[in-house]
């Protein structure tokens, strides 16, 4: 297929794989944040701070006060000037989504372009005076309407291969990410008697936030602290969204989209990462390793980023040019 | 007395059953006036039996079957001595007012959930009204007996006592119902037994015989002094007091509490029951012990 | 300065204590700040608040049905979404602390008590509580005599009803130490409001409940029998028809254990398991919905189908925890409940922290004469039954009703206590206009009893929805409120945030779109020939 096309899916999938998780994000964390910080290590609390850690959204250097929960909110989820928003994300996306309307099917297409139409009502209706819920909802709705069509309507071909493996680097980079900034405060030392109830805290959020608590309950019988929480979420392969998950279903679509795959490089960066999650999940799982462990997820991933777009879109990511929303 | 029991019960269900759970109240007790001196239960097919005392103090065997089956049988062996009971005490009616009294009466002196309505009772609860707590023990071994036919098939394992009024028949299951009832509306503390009786012909011409599982009850009276209250036996199907023919395997407040055997199974089929009691005299002077 | 609702002047009832406002009508310290962030929604607001909120609990199932008479004439059944009222109830730190310690101490007395009924019988050798009493109540469970649970805890879940009469003091009503159930909705509610109206919670340090499930599973974990190393915890509900099943699957769910109904466990010897797909799963805890007579039929109810044969086998063994523990029931028993402040001072030592609603036995004559001539102005209750089923409140009742009650009582006074009527505190709730006005409420605070008692911060207010009503059961049109336990310290706005650490935010992948520029193109040039 056309490499043009392949690209447009392929961040097709990664926008909207983003607009998903940050309104995840947003709506687990407002709900812990309104109340005060629990009295038992099991309750849960992720900062705003840390959720502009996770989005890389402001340069946290230069800030010198905390960052208010309504300034976060705008920002992340309604601010068209922030990439990264909610907002932009699905406008992104939408646009992409225009572009291949005669390779995906009908009914995705109209998934998405409601999506954006609903977005703008929300925001313009000032449905965010009494609460994020409803905006958030709306998006998590719409964008398992729209994977679940994707499943039921679109050929199982190259296509629907590019638009899941940039939904699938999306989801591995941005459960990264969160368990980096929720684990890494406290860094390789033990933590002490007062750290520990606050790393614990941040991992009960991150759970809430990728919407995994239910899965964890069932899947794990450790109370829900950092380590088997992180241990979780990144070595899981049965839990979806994990990032062992997310690698996997990236290495099965691009061994699908692409004919020459046992050679390609990205499908070989995939398959020994895969392969080395697999051997770290039966090592140690402190905090500290879990943070070595992450650093190389991430830089790994990064790589594999690279390598996508030098196989398949000509390099084209190389040479981008801004484009407003 | 010695008694050699035995009591067999055999189950046979129409199609398989599995997880066949059962509670065994068939063991005698241990008590002033009996001692067991061997007892055992077989089971076939084959199970674990787990053994404990329940609260009113009868020794419960308790087995479970769990693969597929079509035939249960349940197989009690003991060994018992019976003796003759001292004079029971014959106090006032006031002794019965006794904090002690009460204390020791607790439970047996409650109605029960399925007590005839108000009123029905009331003819036969003045006339079993005796000079004393005795004399109304053994008025009411009597009057039952006087107003009641004892008639098999007439009732059956769950019914009440209004139903044995309704009928004017019964067993002596029944009849011990009613006895419990009469007796605490008169304020004196009864409880159900449950036990074997060696109904043997009055001439002692048979060492060996086939009887039935039986029940009678126990009246409290007070004791003189500060003795503490006695438990008095007392037989509605066969007059008067409770002797040494009566083996006892336990009581409770009623037939709920000590039933001989309790179980269910997995499965909608229906089992055909057949059980027996034999009772031995291992001390009679024919000498007939095995 | 006192602030005053200005959508419609809020008068509290004369002769109650209205929990937000004092009695001339100003907010009380702690409520200033919520009356004027209610003030600042306004009505309207308010009132779309509510029909998003109603939605949303359609949407999600927390719902229940009605039951009677109004219902039966509609023909059919109808889930109605379970009514939330979006104004809080707040408690001050420093009152919260007294209820908990009361409770705490009250909890630990009943389990005290449940474990002394069946082996030593003490605070009935002691001559406090007369062993009469005790047989005599319905829920006293023969078969749990002489069997001694792990850690000695029988009360694992409690949820007693406090209520604050007219001057504000709080009193207990009732115990519940069999299967309180509300635990869900207090959960829900709490998420609920966060959606919903999330304006009313600044300025507050409201102290989260969510962590309830990991301490009741916990607990649940600390209380099974030892041997194994990772004990299996299940929920057994009675199935679906049952009115709180929502709860018993939301627990389930939240605490990541199986759901069972009876028909997936089976004893087997002394041992229960479940029945998976991969064969029989042994089964360590059970946190069981239904009354002790429904669990095995061959013990209790032998014409229970809900029960699982053979289960006090496997409990008596001790290969089996059950919570609660089976018998609990004689403790909430509503007569014995009169002898729960002596218990606290026989079996602890001390002096009640929370009192009693004043009761009266009816099997002393006297006390039946006395209370049989002021049923008028009496409330009188079964003993054996919860929830509020069977009970007459006298100021409210015909002299029909009285002569009825009275002919009930006669006929076996043990079943029936009499109490005063309490006069319950109001918390200003929005009515259909979207003004508020007072409404009567309770509340039930849950405790999870493991290696210690761990108190959920506030409970379930259960509003009566009526005007004047007193009756706060959601079967009679009771609806419930969000319980806010404040933080020691009350900050003004937002919330104070961790000391700041380094960290450095990973590199965000460019999303940008990249851009497709052509190769610049050559003209054709050449010409043939020449």
């Amino acid at each position: 297929m056309l490499a043009r096309i392949a690209h447009e899916l392929f961040w097709l999938g990664r926008q909207l794989g983003r607009a998903e998780h940050t309104a995840r994000m947003l709506d687990g964390i407002y709900a812990i944040d309104l109340q005060a910080p629990p009295d038992a290590p099991v309750g849960a609390q992720l900062t705003w701070e840390g959720l502009l850690a996770v989005m890389g959204a402001t340069d946290e250097s230069e800030r010198t006060e905390a960052p208010d929960r309504d300034e976060v909110m705008r920002l992340l989820a309604v601010d068209a000037n922030n990439p990264s928003s909610v907002l932009a994300c699905v406008e992104a996306g939408r646009e992409g989504a225009r572009v291949v309307r005669d390779v995906i099917s009908a009914e995705m297409w109209e998934a998405v372009n409601t999506l954006r139409l609903g977005l703008y009502q929300h925001h313009l209706s000032g449905g965010f005076g009494t609460g994020p819920y409803e905006f958030l909802q709306y998006v998590k709705e719409r964008c398992a309407l729209f994977w679940g069509l994707a499943e039921r309507t679109m050929l199982e071909d190259e296509a629907r291969a590019f638009l899941h493996a940039g939904g699938r680097i999306e989801a591995a980079q941005m459960v990264v990410r969160m368990l980096r900034v929720a684990l890494a405060p406290f860094g390789d030392e033990v933590a002490d008697e007062v750290e520990r109830p606050a790393r614990d805290g941040q991992a009960l959020a991150l759970l809430h936030a990728v919407g995994g608590l239910h899965a964890f309950r069932r899947a794990v019988t450790d109370p829900p602290n950092a380590e088997p929480v992180a241990g979780f979420l990144l070595y899981e392969r049965a839990y979806p969204d994990s990032v062992a998950a997310s690698v996997d279903a990236l290495h099965t679509a691009l061994v699908a989209a692409d004919a020459r795959s046992r050679t390609a490089a990205p499908v070989l960066r995939l398959a020994r990462l895969s392969a080395d999650l697999e051997f770290r999940r039966r090592a140690s799982r402190s905090a500290g390793d879990l943070l070595a462990v992450l650093g190389d997820v991430q830089d790994e991933l990064a790589l594999v980023d690279h390598d996508i777009s030098d196989r398949y879109f000509a390099g084209g990511t190389q040479a981008s040019r801004v484009m407003t929303a | 007395m010695r008694f050699s029991i035995r009591y067999r019960t055999e189950y046979q269900y129409d199609a398989p059953v599995a997880d066949n759970l059962n509670s065994l109240r068939a063991l005698p007790a241990t008590t002033p006036a009996q001692r067991c001196e061997e007892s055992g239960v077989r089971v076939d097919p084959e199970a674990r039996l787990i053994q404990h005392n329940d609260y009113f103090g009868t020794r419960v065997v308790e087995f479970g079957v769990s693969r597929p089956h079509d035939r249960l049988t349940i197989d009690v062996r003991a060994k018992v001595e019976t003796s003759e009971t001292p004079e029971p005490p014959d106090p006032s009616w006031e002794a019965l007012a006794t904090d002690a009294y009460r204390r020791a009466a607790a439970e047996y002196l409650l109605p029960s959930d399925d007590e005839p309505l108000n009123g029905a009772l009331d003819g036969l609860r003045a006339d079993a009204r005796g000079d004393g707590p005795l004399a109304t023990l053994l008025r009411v071994s009597e009057l039952i007996p006087d107003r009641f036919e004892y008639r098999p098939g007439v009732t059956y394992v769950g019914s009440t006592v209004q139903d044995l009024l309704d009928a004017g028949a019964g067993v002596c299951q029944d009849f011990a119902h009613l006895a419990l009832i009469l007796l605490r509306r008169n304020g004196i503390a009864a409880r159900y037994v449950s036990g074997y009786l060696f109904a043997a012909p009055p001439d002692d011409s048979e060492d060996s015989i086939e009887v039935n599982t039986h029940a009678w009850l126990e009246g409290l009276l007070a004791a003189p002094g500060d003795g503490a209250p006695v438990w008095v036996g007392i037989d509605p199907t066969n007059r008067g007091r409770a002797g040494t023919q009566h083996v006892k395997i336990g009581h409770g407040r009623r037939y709920a509490d000590v039933p001989p055997i309790k179980g269910v199974y997995r499965g909608s089929a229906s089992a055909e029951l057949e059980a027996s009691v034999r009772m031995t005299r291992l001390d009679s002077g024919n000498g007939a012990a095995p | 300065m006192a602030t005053e609702y200005t959508a419609a002047p809020y008068a509290p009832a004369d002769g109650f204590y209205d929990e937000l406002f004092d009695a001339s009508g100003g907010a009380r310290p702690h409520a200033e700040t919520l009356v004027s962030r209610l003030e600042r929604l306004g009505a309207g607001e308010l009132a779309a608040a509510g029909r998003r909120r109603d939605a949303i609990f359609m949407q999600q199932g927390i719902t229940f049905d009605l039951t009677g008479a109004a219902e039966a004439a509609d023909g059919e059944l109808r889930d109605r979404p379970f009514p939330l009222d979006l104004v809080p109830r707040i408690l001050p730190a420093d009152e919260w602390t007294v209820i908990k310690r009361g409770l705490a101490q009250r909890i630990r007395a009943l389990n005290r008590f449940v474990d002394d009924v069946y082996h030593a019988r003490e605070i009935v050798e002691a001559g406090v509580v007369p062993w009469e009493m005790i047989v005599s109540r319905s829920h006293f469970a023969r078969p749990a005599y002489g069997i001694r649970p792990p850690g000695d805890v029988y009360c694992h879940v409690a949820g007693c009803d406090l209520v604050r009469d007219a001057d504000g003091r709080w009193k207990v009503l009732e115990d519940n130490v069999r299967t309180p159930s509300g635990i869900s909705y207090v959960l829900e509610n709490r998420l609920a409001m966060t959606r919903l109206v999330p304006g009313l919670f600044a300025g507050y340090h409201v102290r989260p409940v969510d962590n309830y499930p990991a301490l009741l599973l916990s607990a649940l974990r600390a209380v099974a029998p030892g041997g194994d190393d990772e004990p299996t915890v299940v929920v057994w509900s009675p199935g679906p028809a049952n009115s709180a099943y929502f709860e018993h699957a939301f627990l389930a769910r939240t605490m990541g254990v199986e759901l069972v109904e009876a028909s997936d466990l089976v004893v087997r010897d002394e041992v229960c398991y479940m029945r998976t797909t991969s064969g029989l799963a042994r089964v360590h805890t059970i946190y069981r919905r239904l009354d002790d007579d429904f669990i095995d039929p061959l013990e209790f109810r032998s014409d229970s189908l809900l029960g699982v044969p053979g289960l006090m086998r496997a409990y008596r063994a001790g290969t089996l925890a059950l919570a609660n523990a089976v018998g609990t029931g004689v403790a909430d028993d509503k007569a014995i409940y009169h002898w729960v402040p002596e218990m606290i001072r026989f079996y602890l030592g001390e002096e009640p922290i929370l009192d009693n609603v004043e009761t009266y036995l009816l099997s002393d004559p006297e006390r039946l004469a006395y209370v049989l001539e002021r049923l008028d102005r009496l409330v009188v209750k079964p003993t054996g039954e919860s929830g509020g089923k069977g009970v007459f409140i006298g100021p409210r009742a015909t002299d029909a009703e009285i002569a009825a009650q009275a002919e009930l009582i006669r006929a076996d006074p043990r079943r029936w206590i009499a109490q005063e009527l309490v006069h319950l505190s109001t918390v200003p709730t929005l009515d259909s206009s979207g003004a508020l006005a007072p409404r009567h409420v309770d509340l039930r605070p849950f405790a999870v009893f493991g290696e210690d008692i761990s108190i959920v911060p506030g409970g379930l207010t259960r509003v009566a929805l009526r005007p004047g009503s007193m009756i706060v059961n959601s079967s009679q049109g009771g609806g419930s409120k969000d319980t806010w336990i404040l933080d020691e310290e009350v900050v003004p706005d937002g919330r104070p945030l961790p000391p700041r650490r380094a960290t450095v935010p990973p590199p965000l992948p460019d999303l940008r779109q990249s851009s497709w520029t052509g190769q610049q193109e050559q003209q054709q040039q050449e010409r043939s020939g020449g």
